[in-house]
């Protein structure tokens, strides 16, 4: 039943309980796979995981970022696990989700309880300098994991080609050798090719879900869009994925077409950048006080999500293969499909120039509509924060005011929470938005 | 019409006593200490004395600072960076930048002909740009706080000092006195530095002429010489600097009330 | 000893030899960071090739562009670009590696115009037979590009040519690099990182010159202090020359120490191995790069810097080794824990050390010291 506080009429997600089971029952499966014979194993976000998905349908999953944010939420064991990897002797500057991760193993606890479920094989992607070498380091703490990462920086999209593809391709290829060797299980192309689709229409759709907050009011503000987002950076090659994420999709339209919003007194509409300091999400309930929403994110958007440019310019969910009438036979094919497809993702391409992210980030201002951006300046992750000065430039010469942060997604210590509270106190008046709102 | 504003700084608490948005009638300060309420109520009661006015003869208080939400007697209140801007541009019409240098932040910010905020910036994590550095300098070179300006204009050579973080540039000072550098060279390396690290903060936001210093530091003469010199044109100190944060307040507190 | 000299001022004096290069050969100058350019191409096509280093000098120009927490290194290159002092470059170009250092190059382009520039996706999985045909590919695209730059073909005899020059100079610099396995080393650390860094902004025939001069005489040279204790350099980018200044003039009778190797970016990494034999040029180029002694972004799954590292400290007696560590730099932090772990493993005692621009010279002399105390107790037992 849609409530009337202020100027629009809000309305709780009813996906909610949903995307919370399917998390839980997430980090469930993969700590108890072996009790009923299966496989467990751990990689990146941005991880191939449709390919282990041919080893069987009792394959597990854990991605390392997710679970490193898991243990953020939680500051007195975030902070047990970062004193233990630093005591472990590495540096505070590293990223703070995988110290996090580090330090879990340390301390053989794990976030959702329990002793530290030691993966069976390592599958990892590897774009920003830590990915393989996270990696590398979990299996020496573990006193060795078979350990498979592949290299996916190959240019940015416009540059792909043939030979890039091969690149990739065929690191893939040898990839699933390793899989058979490693869990003597026989490649099942099959299963392959089921995880490809259900990995384009995940992200495809989780991009048609981001579009909806073009409208004004918008239905979703962006705290609540990390508890949807996080699904596709679980397992966005799972079938439960692919199909929740149709659900909210449908759920998201019915609130447009009601006028249901996100905010009850929407009139300033932000978007933010990099990861939130995951300790402190109340920054975003506070911009409520201002009547200010953050809709959403070049973050939000792209570290799954699959886009591209209409012919009338508006950024667009990108069509699944299946939707151009590509059809996906065999091994090589599916391969194939799922490299050009991820290839695309919009979180890769600053790690060639960040030009090409503040393109991104000028039409997400437009197009979404926005009086202002706020960037997090995060210290806890190179990768997204890479290049972040001059985005800033960039959207300031587009003529958008831009508020700036420092902070840490990861690591509580490195954020000030009275001094980000006053920023955005000073960003509001900037924009003239009083504080008025409960 | 009197107003009052109040600027709850990280030290000092400011008062500034304002008729009619137009006429400065008292300034006072006091140190904030332990007792901030205590504190605000004699910096307060000082500035009615110096203007031979009563409490009951004040209409609106607006507060600023980083104490701004907790202030006594302030009906509302406005953060540091929009109080600088007002407080500039009434002193001097022409600011189109400020530079606030106090005890324990920098900011720079960028501002239109009415005061209004274009664009701002605060010394992040990673700068040793405030007062509180040049007290522990002070120390570490056994000299007053009021003499290391001074000291440093008398510096013939300039030793670079990074002061990256500040803890570094703690222990190169360290470096450079058992190298048997003078005290004078030393002080203006420590200005050097410090000015490094504001000087990027101004860039950040970018600078456009008139440029001005508010906050305690711009007292020191070294530093805005060497403010000058880094960004190649000419930087005013406005009249009693580390007032314009509370003038600021208490011409937005004039607004507030009604007074045009 | 003047044949040392040279390169000093080759150093010192990087844009004048650059700019004077530029009048005597009417060819182009390429500015290019991280050391996994490949050269040979550049060289073939009478292009010089020139490493951006940074000056060691606080500044204030930087922060507009790249994040403060992003390495010193980064924003130090950077810095260089923005004060004008490479306005004579007629081409700027990265090989992929790491992230910081990939904003100076981005941030540049962006704000100093370069009429040339390049981006090349070096692979990180050099451990895969599938980097192989992939850089082969993305050199093929390279050479194309710096032939449109150029306006002339790069000929197979070209490329033989460069090929053998670069090669000549690794081969010159291992000879180098050699004398100082001996009991005392005729040249100092100081002097080979001076030697290495104009290696990285010279013309390789003017630099394999003056290196045969210098191993010709060095034989007759002795140093006026002893060699000490044999030290060893493990780093990230390090060209800290008053570093090793002041390690290598400490008191020669309590604590006299010499630099005899080094495993970092500025110095052996860059020119360890050679160009094999391959008839197809472009894929013994692409070898090369793939095989030469890791940077710690390509040094995965296996960790092949290990072993090459305790290699070195074998073969050229090391009894401790400095880790010259640059603020920030995330690769090297990386591995340097397991690093230290290895070498103590086999006796060898390490000290870490976090460079910056400027360095609190007197506070790292105290650890050296110390340092070079606890080697020499080791010893007396």
């Amino acid at each position: 039943m849609a409530d009337k506080k202020g100027k629009y009429p809000t309305e709780p997600l009813k996906c909610w309980d949903k995307a919370k089971k399917i998390r839980e029952d997430y980090y469930k499966d993969y700590a108890s796979a072996h009790e009923k014979g299966g496989l467990r194993w751990a990689g990146g976000a941005w991880t191939f995981d449709a390919i282990p998905a041919g080893l069987g349908d009792d394959v597990h999953p854990i991605t390392s970022e997710p679970y490193g944010a898991s243990c953020a939420f939680n500051k007195e064991f975030s902070l047990k696990c970062l004193e233990a990897t630093e005591k472990a002797g590495y540096a505070r500057d590293l990223c703070a989700y995988m110290r996090n991760y580090w330090g879990s193993i340390l301390l053989n606890q794990f976030a959702f309880g329990g002793p530290f479920p030691k993966p069976d094989f390592l599958w990892q992607d590897h774009i920003c300098c830590s990915h393989a070498k996270w990696y590398q380091v979990v299996s020496e703490l573990e006193g060795g994991i078979p350990h498979f990462s592949i290299d996916v920086s190959v240019g940015p999209e416009h540059e792909i080609n043939a030979n890039k593809i091969d690149y990739i391709v065929g690191q893939m290829h040898d990839g699933i050798e390793f899989l058979e060797k490693t869990t003597g299980r026989k490649y099942q192309d099959n299963l392959l090719i089921k995880a490809v689709k259900n990995t384009c229409r995940s992200t495809s759709t989780w991009a048609k879900i981001c579009e909806l907050n073009k409208t004004v009011p918008a239905p979703l503000d962006e705290k609540s869009m990390y508890s949807l987002y996080v699904l596709g950076t679980l397992q966005k090659s799972s079938q439960e994925v692919a199909d929740f994420y149709e659900e909210v999709y449908a759920e998201v339209r019915d609130r447009v077409a009601r006028g249901i919003s996100a905010t009850p007194n929407e009139r300033c509409r932000v978007m933010s950048d990099t990861q939130p300091p995951w300790g402190f999400l109340s920054v975003f309930r506070y911009l409520e006080k201002f009547g200010t929403v953050s809709i959403g994110s070049l973050y939000t958007f792209g570290l799954i999500g699959a886009w591209e440019v209409a012919p009338d310019g508006e950024w667009v969910h990108r069509k699944t293969p299946m939707e151009q009438g590509v059809s996906i036979n065999d091994r090589d094919k599916a391969l194939r499909v799922l490299t050009e497809w991820e290839l695309h993702k919009p979180e890769w391409q600053h790690f060639y120039s960040p030009h090409l992210k503040s393109d991104m980030m000028i039409r997400i201002a437009k197009q979404w509509k926005l009086n202002g951006v706020m960037l997090h300046y995060n210290r806890g992750c190179e990768g997204l924060s890479l290049g972040i000065a001059e985005n800033r430039l960039a959207l300031l010469k587009a003529g958008y005011p831009v508020m700036v942060f420092e902070g840490n997604m990861g690591d509580e210590r490195e954020f000030d929470m009275t001094r980000t509270m006053s920023r955005i106190d000073s960003f509001m008046e900037t924009l003239q938005m009083k504080k008025e709102f409960e | 019409m009197i107003t009052a504003g109040i600027d709850m700084g990280a030290k000092n608490i400011k008062v500034v006593l304002l008729e009619d948005g137009k006429k400065i009638r008292a300034r006072a300060q006091e140190l904030g200490g332990t007792d901030t309420r205590g504190a605000t109520e004699k910096a307060f009661n000082a500035a009615l004395f110096q203007a031979g006015l009563k409490m009951a003869d004040v209409s609106h208080v607006t507060s600023t600072g980083a104490g701004r939400a907790n202030a006594p007697y302030a009906q509302d209140n406005v953060t540091e960076v929009g109080a600088a801007a007002r407080g500039a541009v009434f002193v001097h019409p022409a600011t189109r930048t400020v530079i606030d240098i106090g005890a324990e932040e920098g900011k720079t910010l960028r501002c239109d002909a009415a005061g209004k905020v274009i664009d701002f910036a605060v010394n992040e994590k990673c700068a040793a740009g405030a007062g509180s550095f040049m007290e522990s300098m002070a120390r570490a070179l056994e000299v007053k706080l009021e003499q290391l300006g001074p000291l440093a204009m008398k510096s013939t050579n300039s030793i670079p000092m990074n002061a990256q973080c500040a803890v570094f540039a703690e222990s190169e000072v360290v470096t450079l006195v058992h190298q048997k550098h003078s005290k004078e060279d030393i002080a203006r390396a420590v200005h050097d530095a410090i000015a490094d690290r504001i000087t990027s903060m101004v860039r950040k936001v970018g600078f456009e002429n008139d440029v001005v210093l508010i906050g305690g530091v711009a007292k020191n003469p070294a530093f805005v010489e060497t403010m000058k010199r880094n960004l190649e044109t000419d930087v005013l100190v406005l009249e009693e600097p580390e007032y314009v944060g509370a003038l600021g307040a208490a011409l937005v507190a004039a607004e507030n009330a009604g007074v045009k | 000893m003047k044949e040392i000299d040279v390169f000093r001022e080759w150093k010192n004096k990087r844009h004048d030899y650059a700019r004077d290069w530029q009048k005597r050969t009417g060819g182009k100058v390429m500015g290019y960071f991280c050391t996994y350019v490949p050269e040979e191409i550049l060289y073939a096509a009478g292009v010089l090739p020139v490493r951006v280093l940074g000056s060691h000098e606080p500044q204030n120009v930087t922060e507009p562009h790249i994040f403060a927490m992003f390495c010193p290194f980064c924003r130090d290159c950077l810095a260089q670009g923005l004060k004008g002092r490479y306005k004579y470059l007629d081409g700027l170009m990265i090989a992929q590696s790491c992230l910081h250092i990939r904003q100076a190059y981005t941030s540049w382009i962006k704000h100093v115009p370069v009429p040339f520039s390049y981006y090349l996706c070096m692979p990180h999985k050099v451990q895969s037979k599938r980097a192989y045909p992939y850089l082969r590919g993305e050199l093929e695209e390279f050479k194309k590009a710096v032939e449109k730059w150029t306006g002339k073909e790069i000929t197979d005899k070209a490329l033989k040519e460069a090929i053998a020059v670069y090669n000549e100079n690794r081969r010159l610099m291992r000879e180098l690099y050699d004398t100082r396995k001996q009991a005392e080393p005729p040249i100092s650390g100081e002097e080979v990182m001076e030697i290495s860094m104009a290696q990285q902004m010279t013309d390789k025939k003017e630099h394999n010159e003056a290196l045969r001069k210098l191993l010709s005489a060095l034989p007759k040279r002795k140093r006026d202090r002893p060699a000490g204790t044999r030290l060893m350099i493990i780093g990230s980018e390090d060209d800290d020359i008053d570093f090793l200044h002041m390690v290598e003039s400490l008191n020669k009778e309590q604590y006299a120490a010499t630099f005899v190797v080094d495993e970092h970016c500025t110095g052996s990494r860059y020119f360890w191995n050679d160009v094999p034999e391959d008839k197809d040029l472009l894929m013994a180029i692409a070898r090369r790069y793939i095989e030469r002694p890791p940077c710690p972004t390509k040094d995965w799954e296996e960790r092949k810097r290990i072993p090459h590292i305790m290699k070195l400290a074998k073969d050229f007696g090391v009894a401790g080794a400095i880790i010259m560590q640059q603020k920030f730099c995330d690769p090297h932090e990386l591995d340097n824990v397991v690093i230290r772990k290895e070498l103590e493993s086999k006796g060898l005692k390490t000290l870490f050390l976090e460079f910056d621009v400027t360095v609190p010279i007197g506070q790292f002399r105290i650890r050296v010291e110390a340092f070079l105390e606890t080697i020499k107790q080791d010893d007396l037992f």
